[in-house]
């Protein structure tokens, strides 16, 4: 049952390999080109503009002067600042935090469902809303932590209003956050480890951390390496949880680089600063996406 | 409701216009803005109107919020919104993007000066008044009755009445003085109300005049309340909301705040309700007493695909009629100077005989286009203040060199 053969048609019937390949590739490639592609090279384009819509002027060309005004902008190394600290904190802490989970989801509980539920709600929950139920929970007077310290005699602490304990409260509420996304992946890692080893290992006498150390972390470490580079860059693009419990007080200490990319842009409506700070954020991103490849493909 | 009578919409140019077509028109109001009142008032609209609905989109219950959203939509060029209700502090910005059509044929004299000049910008009608407001002081009249104190009229007074007021009473829950001190819009009217009291404008002409001794003692006012008992020491935390709740809750004495704090503090569900005074708010020593001017205004958007009908819409809803509705009906201050003294709006709104005076000698906000900038350094340094991270000092040279540079 072949149909009528038309020679001029025969690459759509009988496209060979390659052909093929690129045909199924075709939509991608330019869905990829539209959405993340062309963005991307307008953004690059327009940082090299003054382009202010409160102005009134039409966009200027000004080369690289809106990266030279950065280095002069003390918020710009404040903001930076806050999101490799936050990156720093809560990169490892969710790896950790996640790990335990994990771990704790694959042990063999007769009732899987109610861990692994638990695991589910954090990461199911959008940032903002966590953001937003944080910020009731470190209230100084209304907050549930609060209550907490004077229930234990300790004195209350007002959160938001000192840095170093408004960015606490953020660093904890990102772990919280995030490490349910970070265990959801080591979870599917530790699913692949086959039982026989562990056995193997119960037979020669290894205890359950020697078990840890020589089985689990190592053939988890693909999936570890894959966590931790979606973990850090949404890391880097901190903004939902510091927006909505500090909003970056007290007086912009604990703001980030994507809040002050928002400001910028949706704010001020400064596009031609706004975008040259986001292509600062997008090399940081793509640098960090190398290193991983580089690290993973070295081990590997 | 004799004032929005079929009549008295036939009575007005605007609509008597003929070149009104079939038009669905899509207006923002804010959710805080009492949207189901201006339902109201649009109904009648449409009634006078044939061939002409409104739908109300609401959203945002900041005023920043509202920008930011607004802001995304008009950088699009989105014609979804005609009409939309803008903060008295934007129409600049907006008109500077080129996202506001000017309107014709209106007489600006009929509005309190404030107002024309807020919406004139290079000579053009960029925006009609929607309501007018001020901020306020609020105070406990039981309170200051019992204990035999004066409504304050300095600072100074205040955290007097405020000791004595607390010391008599002992509760815990009680605190003297509730201000906004989070990085939110009125922050900016916190730092200014002193600055102003003491006779200082911050821009002329476009270009920063920051005095800094006013602004620095501006600043240690603040601090002050905050560290010796007037005002709680969370105060960095504390938005414009939380002052209303607060004082409703019958938490706060004195309570610096906004117009629409009225209507809930006499709501039945107030716990302080029949106990509210309203009165100017105090000055510095040796100062003026001096407000800041508020109020919200419509423009229309520039991506209109229906400008004729969206116009004759806002022209409507800036008319006295609507401001006297508006007053009875929402406790929104008119921003005509004669609705002020219409004898229905006093039935429901006594304290609007005062109020006139203060909305009328309150100060506006720098009118700029980069206003957005100008907010957030003061906000955030204030805020910063109040938090114990920067002095005033500190703060006010951060204002100036900041500042110097969004204005040049």
């Amino acid at each position: 049952m072949t149909a009528p053969h038309n020679p001029r048609f025969a690459w759509l019937t009988d496209p060979g390999d390659r052909g093929l390949a690129i045909m199924l590739l075709a939509p991608l490639a330019l869905l990829v080109t539209l959405i993340v592609v062309y963005p991307v090279l307008r953004l690059f384009y327009t940082s090299l503009f003054d382009h202010s819509l409160t102005s009134g002027l039409p966009p200027r060309f000004v080369g690289l002067q809106n990266f030279g005004l950065m280095l002069d902008d003390p918020t710009f190394w404040t903001t930076l600042k806050n999101t490799l600290l936050i990156t720093l904190v809560t990169v490892p802490g969710a790896l950790i935090m996640g790990l335990a989970m994990a771990l704790m989801a694959n042990m063999p509980f007769k009732y899987h469902w109610p861990v692994r539920l638990s695991l589910l709600i954090p990461w199911a929950l959008p940032l903002a809303f966590a953001g937003l139920i944080f910020a009731w929970f470190f209230h100084s007077e209304y907050g549930v932590v609060n209550d907490i310290l004077r229930r234990f005699g300790f004195q209350p602490v007002i959160w938001f209003n000192s840095p170093g304990w408004s960015m606490t409260a953020i660093c904890l509420t990102v772990i919280w956050k995030t490490s349910s996304f970070m265990a959801l992946i080591l979870l599917a890692g530790l699913q692949t480890i086959p039982r026989s080893l562990y056995e193997a290992a119960d037979v020669d006498g290894a205890g359950k951390l020697r078990q840890f150390w020589e089985i689990t972390l190592p053939l988890l470490r693909p999936a570890i390496a894959v966590a931790l580079i979606f973990r850090t860059i949404t890391a880097l693009q901190t903004f939902d949880i510091p927006y909505t419990m500090t909003a970056g007080g007290p007086g912009g200490s604990t703001a980030t680089l994507a809040m002050y990319i928002h400001q910028n842009t949706v704010s001020f409506l400064d596009l031609g600063y706004g975008s040259a700070l986001a292509v600062v954020m997008f090399l940081l991103s793509m640098l960090v996406t190398v290193l991983y490849l580089r690290m993973i493909r070295a081990r590997g | 409701m004799k004032h929005l009578s079929l009549a008295a919409l036939a009575a007005m140019g605007a609509l008597a216009s003929p070149a009104l077509a079939d038009a669905d028109l899509r207006i923002f109001i804010s959710s805080q803005h009492q949207p189901d009142v201006w339902r109201q008032v649009l109904d009648r609209f449409e009634q006078a109107t044939p061939g002409v609905s409104v739908e109300i989109e609401t959203g945002g219950n900041t005023s920043e919020a509202q920008a930011q959203y607004l802001n995304t939509l008009m950088s699009a060029q989105d014609p979804s919104l005609d009409v939309m209700i803008l903060d008295v502090v934007r129409p600049a910005q907006f008109a500077a993007a080129g996202w506001t059509l000017p309107i014709e044929d209106v007489d600006m004299a009929q509005y309190l000066p404030a107002y024309a000049e807020a919406n004139t910008v290079n000579g053009k009608v960029v925006a009609l008044p929607a309501f007018a407001d001020a901020m306020f002081l609020y105070y406990r009249t039981d309170l200051l009755e019992k204990h035999g104190v004066a409504v304050p009229t300095t600072w100074d007074e205040l955290r007097e009445a405020a000791k004595t007021i607390l010391a008599a009473e002992g509760d815990d829950s009680l605190q003297g003085l509730s201000f906004q001190g989070k990085p939110i819009e009125g922050t900016v009217c916190t730092f200014l109300l002193p600055y102003w009291s003491l006779g200082e404008n911050l821009v002329e002409d476009g270009a920063l005049t920051l005095d800094e001794p006013a602004a620095i003692a501006s600043m240690q006012l603040w601090k002050s309340f905050a560290e010796d008992g007037t005002s709680k020491p969370n105060i960095s935390e504390v938005a414009t909301d939380d002052t209303r709740k607060e004082f409703q809750a019958g938490d706060a004495v004195f309570a610096v705040n906004w117009s629409y704090a009225w209507a809930q503090a006499q709501s039945d569900e107030s716990a302080v309700k029949g106990n509210v005074g309203v009165a100017r708010l105090p000055a510095m020593e040796g100062g003026q007493q001096a407000s800041c001017l508020g109020g919200w205004e419509w423009g229309v958007s520039a991506y209109s695909e229906h400008p004729a009908e969206a116009t004759a819409l806002v022209k409507y809803l800036s008319s006295p009629d609507v401001a006297e509705f508006m007053a009875v009906n929402g406790a929104l201050l008119p921003a005509f100077p004669q609705v002020y003294e219409d004898a229905e709006v006093l039935a429901a709104a006594p304290w609007f005989a005062d109020a006139k005076q203060v909305v009328e000698t309150a100060r506006a906000r720098p009118v700029t286009p980069r206003y957005a900038e100008v907010s957030e350094v003061i906000r955030t340094t204030l805020n910063a203040v109040l938090a114990g991270v920067s002095t005033p000092e500190e703060g006010v040279a951060a204002i100036q060199s900041r500042l110097a540079r969004v204005l040049r």
